[in-house]
């Protein structure tokens, strides 16, 4: 067997084993949500307020707004008692308030959709929402139609599920 | 008889008038001490705050304020008021706020949409205290 016919098969062996190495061991995806604002705070916004992910993703909450601290909170009753609007599997987060620069990090392996808040800015619509696999996964559950513990304003500024599925991505008009 | 009642309402308003010239004195300088507190020793903010500066409240003055607003040198830049929206619109008014400096040489005023210690959308009326002062309080 010639020197370079081992190295091609050799090549090969890696590129299996690569390919047949538990899910566990590769690198699991990462995505970044950024909490932004203007300089005098008028608007503030998590970008992309919309967002669609494989399930096990872990979602990087990261404060870029240098004049504010955030939080992302996931409407959940073990957040403040409000009324749940994530799948019933899934674990809730709140990553408490974000400096700016500060990061947290959290890891969705339930399919469904979730939606979130800021705590000090709910009132002026900073929430989001992730949509994690899609509706023919197994467990998946689909946005909350509770409208009694959110604004109206919160409720319309929540991307729906289908734009966010086409997209993959939604940010907001004139978000840099 | 009238005259006398003048003449003790005339040095009641001239010590008045000492006595916050004097209190405003000992403002000009970072940390203005008690009663204030730095607001962010007590609220999740960064200590300076890009516009703001680094700021200081009597708490018991929340929301409206006076917020006193240093520079990085710790020298008084202006004074703030923050005022919730929803509050001025019910009938809410915010009378007689002290002031950090009787020197003020611009007044701006602007929309909020809310922070940790008044997390409602408000206003910020912000008094600049010398002409230079919005410089030293933007980054």
């Amino acid at each position: 067997m010639s020197l370079a016919r081992r190295k091609i098969l050799a090549l090969g062996s890696g590129i299996l084993a690569t390919l047949s190495m538990p899910a566990i061991v590769r690198a699991a995806p990462v995505e970044v949500i950024e909490m932004r604002g203007t300089s005098r705070g008028e608007r503030v916004w998590f970008r992309p307020h919309g967002l669609a992910v494989t399930a096990g993703t872990t979602i990087r909450f990261i404060n870029r707004d240098p004049g504010n601290s955030h939080t992302a909170t996931a409407y959940h009753p073990d957040n403040f008692d409000r009324t749940r609007r994530i799948p019933k599997a899934a674990r809730p987060w709140n990553s408490d308030f974000l400096l700016p620069e500060e990061s947290f990090e959290v890891t969705l392996t339930v399919p469904g959709v979730y939606d979130y808040y800021c705590i000090p800015h709910e009132m002026a619509a900073m929430v989001g929402r992730i949509v994690v696999g899609d509706p023919g996964d197994a467990g998946w559950e689909g946005p909350s139609t509770d409208t009694e513990d959110v604004s109206l304003e919160v409720f319309d500024a929540l991307p729906m599920v289908e734009a966010i599925l086409d997209l993959g991505r939604i940010e907001q008009e004139g978000d840099t | 008889m009238l005259r006398s009642y003048m003449l003790s309402a005339t040095l009641l308003t001239m010590s008045a008038g000492f006595a916050l010239a004097h209190d405003t004195e000992a403002l000009m300088e970072s940390p203005p001490g008690e009663p204030y507190v730095q607001v962010s020793d007590v609220l999740p903010l960064p200590e300076f705050l890009p516009g703001l500066g680094t700021l200081f409240v009597v708490p018991d003055t929340l929301p409206a304020g006076p917020f006193l607003a240093y520079d990085h040198d710790g020298k008084l830049s202006a004074t703030v008021y923050m005022t919730p929206l929803e509050a001025l619109s019910s009938g809410t008014a915010y009378n007689d706020l002290h002031v950090g400096s009787h020197e003020v040489t611009s007044v701006d005023v602007y929309y909020n949409a809310g922070h940790p210690g008044v997390d409602e959308p408000h206003a910020h009326v912000v008094l600049y205290h010398d002409a230079d002062a919005k410089g030293r309080l933007a980054q």
